[in-house]
């Protein structure tokens, strides 16, 4: 599924950001603070990208430590990685300066899906 | 006592508080407001008849906060500020959008910075509240076409019906932005919906409330006053607002009825039933009140008669569908699609009263023999007196009839598994021990 028109800056950035290791699952929290956006503009970045099949969600399958919930995690879809080929193959959009992806922030964890 | 038990009781002292402070604050107001002193008898008058009508709502608001208690307050006392925040805002989440409330709910328990809990929930809850719905070119199509309607509302009601210069552009700029908000909310068109029965009753009961009120306003915009003797607008601004924003918020819920509200079909058979049998008693009620009555004494006596048949079917409901729940959303129902239709039908008969008798409909003031045009004058009891009657009474009566049929479904249940948990004579086993089978 394709974009109609180029997608904002935010849009693009979480979609390099989750490009950068396409087969790792990424959490919500550790996206905002890897691209240093409020989760009220990436949750719906997020929602938008699942909407249009470009998003994989799943459920952590082992429990976290502490009793606390299992999160949801996230990862590119095969249309997903393609938008986000396009994307970096693009010349970048001027909007909001978002904090490059993997500039700054934790390496995704290679937890199970 | 743990730490569930103590919020729980700290709580419910605080609904009860909360619901008892309307009607305290309305007993200062009226012991400040009169202009006469009051003896201490009269101010033990009214406060008693303030504790008459504020005490159904104080032990429905408790009633309420024990059933919200016993289903979430193990989870809601282990959450501080953020996680509440969170979890309200979630609440609000289209059923589609529900496995999202829970992603948000446990990446912020993954937060420990109390500021940057707060700062994260606040984000989520912007989220949840307006999660993205329908294309933005949708949504600004939807929002335009809401202003040039409101716009457009102003001078052609201004030109053809002056009465109706703050009711019309309210009621049309409150749908446009309801429809605005629900193609922003939703992804699909139309989405999960209450069923057409529910459809059909909200949109006809509305049509009907703005038909009959469009009538008054035409032909009948004021009335004589008679206390005191007087001119006197027959849909004041102030009403009309309160009509416009209620007809809109009525249809709203019928046709998109946050997700608690949609799943019990039990609750909406019985709250269109209740709410069927309240607009078609008030009608037959009038129509005897005209053929037999001799006293001039109106339909108020209906108004308080009603209220126990709204006890009465909030507990079947909750009997019916064995749950509290059954019967709060039953009483929901019959609020939000009996309102507007009660409305239409007491302007209709209020008619009828004036052609026969020339009296207002409420209470019977007025009469053939004054030469005083009181019609106008039904158009403000009508929205003031549903509004208060469905509010103010029939809610809080309902919350108490729905308690009072789950509890009676709860015995039923315990006794039937008593019964199945007796011993049987000569089971296998030998020793009669009880039936493994749980209900």
């Amino acid at each position: 599924m394709t974009w109609a028109r180029r997608p904002s800056a935010q849009t693009t950035a979480i979609v390099l950001a989750l490009a950068e290791a396409p087969a790792t699952w990424r959490y919500g929290y550790e996206l905002c603070q890897q691209l240093d956006l409020k989760a009220g503009s990436v949750y719906p970045i997020l929602m938008r990208l699942a909407d249009r099949g470009l998003l994989e969600t799943a459920w952590e399958s082992e429990a976290p430590a502490g009793g606390r919930p299992p999160r949801h995690l996230y990862r590119l879809t095969g249309p997903g990685r393609v938008l986000a080929g396009e994307l970096a193959a693009a010349p970048p959009a001027s909007a909001k300066p978002v904090r490059a992806a993997g500039g700054v922030g934790r390496r995704p964890r290679p937890e199970g899906a | 006592m743990s730490r569930t038990e103590r919020l729980g009781r700290l709580g419910g002292l605080a609904v009860v508080a909360a619901a008892a402070t309307p009607f305290v604050s309305l007993w200062v107001l009226q012991m400040n407001a009169a202009r006469d002193p009051l003896t201490a008898r009269a101010r033990l008058d009214m406060a008693i008849w303030m504790a008459v009508f504020a005490t159904p709502w104080m032990l429905a608001a408790w009633l309420l906060w024990r059933a919200l208690w016993r289903q979430a307050g193990a989870r809601l006392s282990g959450m501080d500020g953020p996680g509440w925040l969170l979890a309200a805002a979630a609440a609000t989440l289209p059923a589609d959008r529900r496995d999202w409330g829970a992603a948000m709910a446990a990446e912020l328990a993954q937060v420990p910075d109390r500021r940057e809990r707060w700062r994260f929930a606040a984000g989520c809850a912007r989220a949840a509240v307006l999660p993205p719905g329908g294309s933005r070119a949708a949504v600004g199509v939807a929002g335009a076409l809401a202003v040039a309607a409101t716009a457009a509302t102003v001078p052609a009601t201004g030109a053809a019906l002056p009465a109706g210069r703050v009711f019309a552009p309210a009621l049309v700029g409150l749908l446009g932005g309801l429809a605005t908000l629900a193609v922003a909310r939703s992804r699909r068109p139309g989405g999960a919906g209450p069923g057409s029965a529910v459809a059909g009753l909200a949109l006809a009961g509305v049509a009907a409330c703005v038909a009959a009120t469009t009538y008054y306003l035409a032909e009948h915009p004021s009335y004589h006053r008679l206390r005191p003797p007087g001119i006197a607008v027959s849909l004041p601004p102030v009403t009309a607002v309160v009509l416009a924003v209620a007809l809109a918020g009525c249809l709203w819920l019928a046709l998109r009825p946050p997700r608690w509200l949609l799943g019990d079909r039990h609750a909406r058979r019985f709250g269109i039933a209740m709410a069927v049998v309240l607009v078609a008693g008030f009608v037959l009620a009038s129509r005897r009140e005209l053929r037999e009555s001799t006293l001039d004494v109106g339909m108020m006596d209906y108004l308080f008669l009603a209220l126990p048949v709204v006890l009465l079917a909030g507990s079947a409901a909750a009997a019916a569908g064995r749950s509290f729940r059954s019967g709060l959303w039953a009483c929901a129902w019959a609020t939000v699609l009996g309102a507007p239709p009660l409305v239409a039908a007491w302007l209709a008969e209020a008619l009828r009263w004036h052609q026969q008798r020339g009296q207002l409909l409420l209470d019977g003031e007025g009469g053939l023999g004054l030469d005083a045009n009181l019609v106008g004058a039904n158009l403000g009891d009508a929205i003031w007196w549903t509004l208060v009657v469905l509010a103010l009474w029939a809610l809080p009566l309902g919350v108490l009839g729905a308690a009072a049929g789950s509890a009676r479904a709860r015995r039923r249940r315990a006794r039937e598994q008593a019964v199945l948990d007796q011993p049987v004579p000569g089971s296998w086993g030998g020793g009669g021990g009880p039936r493994s089978r749980r209900l």
